[in-house]
């Protein structure tokens, strides 16, 4: 051997480094080209590179989908929590939206009246079909007497029956025992609006000879003295002339919805009006 | 003598593996580099010669599959067995402690010939690397050679009773 044992390595190791720089320097110079050699390990290596990725996708996958899953019933109950706590705080705030509605008309309600009011909350309803009354909060101690008209934002409620200190019944327009003297807006034709139950209230007394026509409102006259004049009770629906009698049978629709009545006013007369 | 026709499929599906299964574990940030434990393991138990060329070998095989400068792999690994070589007959290559030292060292190595290649050659800064990556690199290879070293003695003890089961038969 030309070469001294000793230097063997240190031979060779230059010989390949020699090699490995010489192979930077030509890849460095001509880029676009992909050597044979580099080729064929490229496409040895293509495969194998491919099932391993394709098997690592899979369980990536897989555990994935798991973790997803594992998450996604921890986060399904969250949002079940969530969706109760802001659906609750949802209603309540519309809750509270539709009382300020209510509260505004019935404010606006108040500005118009001469007399003084007590709001006051429907506490409960008779449900019985023969006695149509409500329970209000407001009793004696807030001024309440017997006899006292209650209103509400759209019209004539009825009038205090019962009081309690802090509690009053009011019996409703369409009650049987209530009469209440009204008019006909159109014609200013007067009589009595007496409850008829479930079925609203009839004007009673109208002459055959007066026009009455559905639709026409029907207000209070004021003259009883209980209810002011102008108040709203309802609108005719149907006027029948048929029958014997001097009267016509006249049906009213309340002006106000009795079930979904919430908040009232009650009206204090002035203390020489009910005298 | 079969293993040494073995030895670069063996070396091409390491360099695989170490691409494809244990780049999951690195998160996109530092390379688990087992293709430079063995270059050590090597530089430490063989000749010149022999060691020498399956360096090349692994450092051609990852130059081919992930380097984008061709050729870089194959001088550093290179450069790196020699070293190995070199230190391998001063040291007591049985000690894990030193094991892992030295291929940190190896480690950082590699990378400062990298940033140095870059340095020069494309006139880029990337001297960054080295604190956020090689450092922590040399500490992740570190620790794993000694194990590294177990089990590719192992494999070597398995190849070598292989390779003498069909001698004995003759």
């Amino acid at each position: 051997m030309l070469i001294p044992h000793k230097y063997h390595t240190t031979v060779v190791a230059a010989v390949l480094l020699i090699i490995s720089l010489a192979v930077i320097s030509y890849s460095a110079s001509r880029l676009s080209e992909t050597g044979f050699l580099r080729k064929m390990v490229l496409e040895v290596a293509a495969p194998f590179e491919d099932v391993i990725n394709v098997s690592l996708k899979g369980l990536r996958d897989s555990w994935k989908r798991y973790i997803f899953l594992v998450g996604m019933e921890d986060e399904n109950r969250r949002l079940r929590r969530e969706n109760a706590v802001l659906s609750e705080q949802l209603n309540h705030y519309r809750e509270g939206y539709l009382e300020g509605m209510r509260l505004q008309k019935l404010l606006d309600l108040k500005r118009n009246l001469t007399n003084r009011v007590v709001a006051a909350r429907v506490v409960d309803r008779s449900r019985a079909s023969l006695f149509k009354t409500i329970l209000i909060d407001k009793g004696t101690a807030d001024g309440m007497r017997v006899g006292f008209p209650v209103l509400s934002e759209k019209g004539v409620v009825g009038r205090i029956i019962e009081t309690a200190w802090h509690a009053s019944q009011v019996l409703l327009l369409i009650d049987g025992n209530s009469n209440i003297d009204g008019l006909i807006q159109r014609s200013r034709v007067q009589g009595i609006l007496q409850g008829a139950g479930s079925a609203g209230c009839n004007l009673k007394y109208i002459s055959r000879v007066e026009e009455v026509l559905p639709g026409d409102v029907v207000l209070s006259s004021g003259l009883a003295g209980v209810f002011p004049k102008g108040l709203l009770l309802g609108v005719v629906t149907k006027v029948s002339q048929k029958g014997e009698g001097l009267f016509q049978k006249i049906d009213v629709a309340p002006a106000v919805d009795f079930g979904k009545l919430e908040e009232v006013l009650a009206l204090i007369p002035d203390a020489g009006a009910g005298k | 003598m079969i293993h040494y026709l073995l030895l670069p499929i063996l070396l091409l599906l390491l360099v695989i593996f170490q691409i494809t299964i244990l780049e999951l574990f690195s998160f996109g940030w530092i390379g688990i580099e087992i293709s430079l434990i063995v270059v050590i393991y090597l530089g430490f138990h063989l000749d010149g010669l022999r060691g020498g060329i399956l360096s090349l070998l692994l450092g051609f095989f990852l130059d081919c599959l992930t380097s984008a400068i061709f050729g870089l792999y194959m001088f550093i690994y290179i450069l790196i067995f020699y070293l190995s070589n070199l230190v391998g007959g001063k040291i007591y290559a049985g000690n894990p402690a030193l094991i892992a030292l030295f291929a940190a060292l190896c480690t950082l190595l590699e990378g400062l010939v990298i940033v140095l290649f870059y340095h020069f050659v494309f006139a880029a800064d990337i001297l960054y690397a080295i604190p956020k990556i090689f450092v922590p690199q040399a500490v992740v290879v570190g620790c794993l050679s000694p194990l590294c070293f177990i089990l590719i003695q192992r494999f070597e003890v398995f190849l070598h009773v292989e390779d003498r089961r069909p001698a004995h038969k003759i």
